[in-house]
């Protein structure tokens, strides 16, 4: 169900990511994630095109706090931050990150490779139905990923509306 | 300027980091950032890939990012410059790359997709064209199989489509040479598919002038690198031409700026 990736460029740690549906207690664990009980960044799963996306955003995550250079205060937050096509950090978190109400939710964990603490954590607290990643295109809001990052036709023509993604999430820092 | 980076042993991979992390720690990461060490050295980044081609400015490595095949640009930094300038150098063209591939991308122009950039180091990670080939090798390898170079016809219309879109975002390239652009499925396959590289000494400019530089840059890379081409050009250039209204004004500026080359050498 859920997916773990290392990053080829650390390779001590790597991502694991899980995706509920039908979630219940979405308001609570957003304060457990703010508490420090659960390490996971809570992604709203709309704007997600591929899990692809959410690595890019965890490997820029763990590069920044290595480099002394995070926008943000935690490693999760970062996380969200970096989705995001501009350099606002609330309008970041008010569009990535769940919301109270929320009935999905995508779940981004970086953790040292063989510890799976954190996964355990996390899908015990989260009360709603375990889906496969891999399911992640179904809850995509496409047009409102377009309308967010302002994806051009043009643009559309010469590569796919992840690539658009990912590019603009790599270059934000300097436009 | 023409050619610089050198080919080093195409596809054997040299490791550059063998036996990276054997002592394998696995600190919790906290919260907030963590102390930096110092050392710029984008070794441990480029640890999984291998080197495959030196430039003089740049080393491009092979490898993979988050699973995907990636090319790693890596612009390391030039002892025989002052330190300090090196780095602003060396910044503001791993920021003109990255910055020119989105510009570029926005109006459909085909340039890699841009995965991670590390302005500490300089390393810009992106989209490996596996497969594909410069149109440089295209041409040369053409030109020597003798038959047919007419078939290079549609290649040089496309590039100079490709370019004068280019110049109509205001795009100024820096670098336009036969080994800045790709051909995505080698020589192979319908159609020119044309990526173009190399965005380092790009730059945003609305003056015909800087287009026409642009394009002078390229005549003198093309015609030097390519013997015997000058009608090839010719239809690269008329194809820029019909292809945007602007052309008109940069081809003037392309006449001018022959004629003070042409007196240069006169001179000098
Ligand atoms: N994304 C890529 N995919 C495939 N090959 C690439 C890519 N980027 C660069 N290359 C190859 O590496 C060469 C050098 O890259 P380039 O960006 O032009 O660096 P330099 O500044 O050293 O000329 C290119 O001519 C091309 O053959
Ligand atoms: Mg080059």
């Amino acid at each position: 169900m859920h997916v773990t990736h290392e990053l080829e460029l650390f390779p001590e740690y790597s991502v694991t990511q899980m995706l509920f549906t039908d979630v219940k207690n979405a308001a609570a664990l957003r304060k457990s994630a703010m508490e420090g009980q659960i390490n996971g960044a809570l992604i709203n799963p709309a704007m997600l095109v591929d899990p692809f996306q959410a690595l890019v955003a965890a490997n820029k995550a763990v590069h920044l706090q290595k480099a002394g250079k995070m926008k943000t205060r935690s490693l999760l937050s970062e996380i969200i931050f970096n989705l995001s096509p501009t350099n606002n950090i609330s309008e970041a978190f008010r569009r990535f990150g769940m919301s109270d109400g929320d009935g999905a939710v995508h779940v981004v964990t970086v953790h040292p490779r063989e510890d799976m603490s954190d996964v355990d954590t996390i899908l015990a607290r989260v009360e709603g139905r375990q889906v496969p990643v891999g399911e992640i295109s179904t809850f995509t809001d496409v047009p409102g990923i377009k309308k967010l990052y302002k994806v051009t036709p043009s643009e559309e023509k010469c590569g796919s509306l992840l690539e658009a993604v990912v590019c603009r999430m790599a270059v934000k820092d300097v436009v | 300027m023409l050619e610089r980076s050198r080919k080093i042993n195409p596809g054997a991979a040299v490791p550059l980091r063998a036996d990276r992390r054997r002592q394998r720690r696995f600190p919790r990461l906290p919260d907030g950032n963590m102390a930096s060490d110092r050392s710029d050295s984008a070794a441990p980044l480029l640890a999984g890939c291998a080197l495959w081609k030196q430039g003089a400015e740049a080393r491009i490595y092979r490898g993979k990012f988050l699973g995907r095949a990636a090319v790693v640009k890596h612009r390391f930094p030039k002892r025989y410059r002052h330190p300090q300038l090196d780095e602003k150098l060396t910044r503001r063209r791993t920021v003109q790359e990255a910055r020119a591939a989105l510009r570029c991308r926005k109006a459909g122009i085909s340039v890699p997709v841009v995965y991670f950039v590390d302005y500490t180091t300089h390393c810009i990670f992106m989209e490996d064209l596996v497969g594909s080939i410069t149109v440089r090798d295209h041409i040369v390898t053409t030109q020597q199989s003798g038959d047919n170079p007419e078939s290079l016809g549609g290649l040089a219309d496309e590039m100079g489509r490709i370019l004068a879109k280019m110049h109509d975002e205001d795009v100024i390239h820096g670098d336009l040479t036969t080994s800045n652009m790709l051909l995505r499925n080698g020589s192979e396959g319908p159609g020119a598919d044309l990526v173009l590289i190399d965005f380092g000494l790009s730059y945003t400019s609305a003056l015909p002038e800087d287009k026409g530089v642009d394009m002078y840059v390229l005549e003198k890379a093309f015609l030097s690198t390519h013997p015997n081409t000058e009608s090839l050009f010719q239809q690269l250039l008329n194809s820029y031409t019909a292809a945007s209204k602007k052309a008109p004004a940069v081809i003037k500026k392309l006449d001018e700026v022959r004629l003070r080359g042409r007196k240069r050498s006169m001179v000098g």
